[in-house]
């Protein structure tokens, strides 16, 4: 057992014996030994808890939440894409933060290399060593992806936009896609039926309507069943962001997007985390 | 607060994707993807995605429902069991044991489908049970065993990824079998050449290198073509033939019947390519060919796999890794259902019903006197016999009054029977006209096994309990089992699929407690042994491959003046088959509500018929009204509609006349004519 794994079940563990968690939403052992999402609600359990493989939790930590009674309080075990998608959640107000701990860990080369991730650890580390992250920008896979030349560009997207099979993956994945109605089951937008489902409507509707709160996780395309490099398109514009704005969506509990704000005033105000929220230590209020 | 995460398999196609069911409080609230799913892999198609969906609809059938008059009303298990155990023993003592049939179901479990068998033929000794196989791969298992001795994908899904080479012959992988398709992809990413062959142009054509437009029923001239040029360009495998394959000689002659230039000229593909594909499959280091319905559902298609086979063989593009043959099986469990013996001819694990030896052990592990040593009837066979020869008939989870040709006929068949059980979650077509109808459990009520295309048996996990007083199918077999005097001497799917292995040597290793994480691929033949991927490696099942002549026949009917269209019907993404379970899952239904019909713009034209416009299509079996969409995706002189939609049901239209060898109606071509209907406002 690795440290990490060895030092969240230890806390994970803590906070359902000390009462601070009445549930612990984690990746765990079924009975028949095999890993899946699990919701612990006993301290004894934790001993089945698992960290591998990246499975992302934070919509269905957001489910959860939702479905139980408003006094559960529910700590999510995650990795930090999971930890920036959470505190998105609770920036749109889908997530009431008094009622959470985050428990999250850092992950190693191998995933960060596979996710090509520019920030493979969580802001509060509950357990890990942190390293550095992947540029993507810097990658050839991506490269391709993004050529210089728009026609070039625009025939290698059409080619791969046009394997959709219209399975809504990447939506249903996506932690931070919780819009009702959903603009993609809107006859305005998109055509019923239609598969492919088209680049501009279906596509460039859902990856733009992510522009400031994608978190980079990768849920969309893990997801996807045709391999559509669905972050390329994300990670441009989380880019654009970083680099006009110097924000980045799931990292400032205080800043609101950039989009949103007001011409009256020009640095909105975000919202205070308790710090039990994103600390496992702090003293949890009841 | 409680929530669960189920790990079970998805009940709509042969992929057999990895589902986790999310139970709150008890209660089903959704479907996602496992991403420790060997094959699926945290991917999922839409349909997968709303797979709980229908599961707690208002209209799953509750309680066991008898005619009365022209309405059904509820009566207790009991009385229901007696009573159906009752009139199915009348009808075999009356008329004898050939005068009940039974239709198994390939959306059932492995255990039920052994059970379903076990019971007919124990109970009745008779062979005359059959499933929908017979309407999708017969033809298959018929041709593949002919050649080859094992009538089952040859490879397994993660395979096609490692392809130079993939030939896509009438198959809709990218809306029929979607997340295999994303296997395909991967080839293709890897630098492999897809070549896809289908009248249609379909989603899988429009990804292709090339799109071969096919004449409709042409394949075997086709292939022919391709074999001829192969062996005129010395590229053929000469090694692999003379160790591993027998009767080439005489095929050779065959060959020779046939030119590339009249390929071309019935095919309608030039000539240039299909030198150009044949030599682009033979020269692949590891070339595949997924076919599916658009090969089998012909009168000739057991010679179109025949015909596939021998392209195979001929090219040594089978026996190996990331080569081989793809037939994709369409239901999640048809596989199962051929495998555990719910066909005519044959025992489980395919042991024939003639073979004394076979029937010897059958008796002894049933505990019954004599089994019949004559193959039963099939599917087609005992609707058209219904009321003659077969007078009570137990249909289990099957909807012949939409899936089956000519409907018309099939409901005035089904009418004239003495009795007629259905067991099903809903009240479907077939069901409302059932005498008795018992309500079962669907895939996530229950456990079981299923086994997806690639032979790999799965593990459903029970989530919820089947609604009201419905029971899962495993119970009611057992129950009926014990009424008609075989009773089944253990408790639980577990406990049936060890008598299973025991009596199938190809599953001799298959245990439920072997199957949680990553299932196991038959031959499976002790509990030491890890499954097989692929099939053939260094020897056919059958010993030598085996080379056969693919004798063709044009269809049956084909277009004239009073009915100038062809006619072909299919499916569509986000529907299942007769749309029993789809159609009450919101979320599918929203993507198509109701029935549509392809039509190519330029007939749409001279006919003026405009985009959504009501249009009548009509052939020699009947006629129905549906909505046209005006497509290139079919060529001038043809129209496409897929068979889910019940108020337009497309195999009202559909020919059934059968391939002679496995009995398959011919789905996919027929005359039709097409003409705008007025429009009543009314759909």
């Amino acid at each position: 057992m690795t440290s990490t794994l060895k030092t969240i079940r230890e806390k994970a563990g803590n906070l359902l014996a000390g009462g601070l968690a009445d549930g612990v939403l984690c990746l765990g052992r079924d009975r028949f030994n095999v890993v899946q999402p699990r919701l612990f609600r006993k301290a004894e359990e934790v001993g089945s808890l698992e960290i591998e493989p990246k499975w992302n939790l934070a919509k269905l930590a957001m489910q959860t939440l939702r479905s139980a009674e408003k006094s559960f309080r529910l700590t999510v075990v995650c990795r930090g894409c999971d930890e920036r998608a959470l505190l998105e959640l609770v920036k749109r107000n889908q997530i009431d933060a008094f009622r959470m701990t985050i428990l999250s860990y850092t992950c190693g080369r191998e995933q960060a290399e596979a996710c090509l991730c520019a920030r493979p650890y969580p802001e509060n580390s509950a357990a890990g060593e942190k390293i550095e992250g992947v540029d993507p920008f810097g990658d050839p896979r991506f490269a391709s992806l993004l050529a210089e030349d728009d026609q070039e560009r625009m025939a290698r997207w059409t080619g791969l936009l046009s394997r959709c099979l219209k399975c809504y993956g990447c939506r249903n994945a996506c932690p931070i896609c919780v819009c009702t109605p959903c603009k993609l089951e809107d006859d305005l937008w998109v055509e019923r039926s239609a598969v492919p489902a088209e680049m501009i409507p279906y596509h460039l509707i859902r990856a733009f309507h992510l522009s400031d709160t994608c978190v980079a996780c990768g849920a969309c395309q893990d997801a996807c069943p045709v391999g559509i490099p669905l972050l390329a398109l994300q990670l441009v514009m989380r880019r654009s962001l970083k680099e006009k704005y110097g924000y980045e969506a799931g990292l400032e509990a205080d800043r609101k997007s950039p989009l949103l704000m007001d011409f009256d005033h020009a640095s909105p105000a975000g919202l205070t985390l308790p710090a039990w929220t994103v600390s496992s230590e702090a003293p949890h209020e009841r | 607060m409680s929530a669960e995460f189920i790990r079970t398999t998805c009940p709509y196609c042969g992929t057999g994707c990895g589902l986790l069911l999310k139970v709150d409080q008890g209660r089903l609230t959704g479907s996602l993807p496992d991403r420790e799913h060997p094959v699926s892999r945290g991917t999922l198609c839409i349909k997968g995605w709303s797979a709980h969906e229908f599961v707690a609809s208002p209209e799953r059938l509750t309680q066991p429902l008898l005619k009365d008059g022209d309405g059904f009303h509820p009566i207790s298990w009991d009385e229901a069991i007696a009573l159906a155990a009752g009139r199915l023993r009348e009808a075999a003592d009356k008329f004898g044991a050939d005068a009940v049939g039974g239709l198994s179901s390939a959306k059932c479990t492995n255990e039920e489908n052994y059970l379903f068998q076990r019971l007919i033929r124990a109970a009745f000794k008779t062979n005359n049970v059959d499933h929908c196989a017979r309407l999708c791969h017969a033809p298959t298992t018929v041709a593949m065993v002919q050649t080859m001795g094992s009538g089952a994908m040859t490879n397994s899904i993660a395979d096609l990824a490692g392809a130079e080479f993939i030939l896509v012959i009438g198959s809709n992988a990218a809306e029929s079998h979607p997340v295999l398709m994303g296997e395909i992809y991967k080839a293709i990413d890897r630098g492999a050449r897809l070549v896809v062959v289908d009248p249609r142009r379909t989603a899988v054509a429009e990804n292709a290198a090339e799109h071969l437009r096919i004449r409709p029923g042409t394949d075997i001239p086709l292939l022919c073509g391709m074999m001829r040029h192969l062996v005129d360009a010395g590229l053929i495998d000469e090694t692999f033939i003379r160790e591993r394959t027998e009767e080439f000689q005489p095929f050779l002659e065959y060959l020779k019947g046939w030119t590339v230039e009249g390929a071309a000229e019935e095919t309608g593909i030039s000539a240039e390519m299909i030198r150009e594909t044949a030599e682009r499959y033979a020269r692949a280091k590891e070339a595949a060919i997924v076919y599916c319905m658009g090969i089998t559902q012909h009168a000739c298609g057991t010679a179109n796999v025949i015909a596939i086979c021998d392209l195979a063989m001929l090219c040594g593009q089978v026996g190996k890794e990331f080569s081989g043959i793809y037939p994709l099986r369409g239901q999640n469990n048809v596989q199962g259902a051929c495998d555990m013996g719910a066909l005519p001819n044959v025992y489980p694990g395919y042991q024939g019903v003639a073979d004394p030896a076979v029937r010897e052990k059958f008796k002894k592990a049933w505990g019954v006197s004599g089994l019949a040593d004559r193959p039963g009837l099939t599917v087609t066979e005992m609707i058209s016999q219904a009321g003659k020869g077969i007078r009570a008939l137990y249909i289990m989870a099957e909807n012949p009054m939409l899936s089956d040709p000519d409907v018309t006929h099939v409901r005035e068949s089904l009418g004239k029977l003495d009795f007629l059980i259905v067991q099903d979650i809903f009240l479907t077509e077939t069901a409302r006209l059932a005498h008795l109808v018992l309500p079962g459990a669907c895939f996530a009520e229950k456990t079981g096994t299923f086994t997806n295309t690639e032979r790999r048996f799965q593990l459903l996990h029970k989530a919820v309990a089947p609604p009201g007083e419905a029971l899962d199918d495993f119970t009611i077999l057992c129950r009926m089992s014990q009424a008609l005097g075989c009773p089944v001497p253990y408790a639980g799917p577990a406990a049936a699929m060890a008598e299973i292995a025991s009596l199938c040597p190809a599953y001799g290793g298959i245990r439920h407690e072997r199957l949680e994480r990553e299932g196991l691929q038959w031959p499976c033949p002790h509990p030491e042994h890890p499954g097989t991927s692929f099939l053939h490696q260094g020897r056919f099942t059958r010993g030598l491959g085996r080379f056969v002549r693919p004798d063709h026949t044009p269809p049956r009917e084909m277009p004239d003046a009073e009915y100038p269209f062809y006619l072909s019907t299919g499916r569509m993404f986000a529907h299942y088959h007769t749309g029993t379970m789809t159609r009450r899952s919101p979320f599918l239904h929203r993507e198509k509500e109701a029935a549509y019909a392809e039509i190519n713009p330029d007939d749409a034209k001279r006919l003026s018929i405009r985009h959504g416009e009501k249009i009548r299509i009509t052939t020699r079996r009947g006629s129905i009204v549906t909505v046209a969409v005006l497509t290139t995706r079919v060529v001038p002189g043809t129209v496409f509609a897929p068979f889910h939609f019940t108020e337009a049901a497309a195999n009202v239209l559909t020919n059934p006349v059968l391939d002679p060898v496995s009995k398959i109606p011919e789905f996919k071509v027929c005359a039709a004519r097409v003409e705008k209907e007025a429009d009543d406002g009314r759909l």
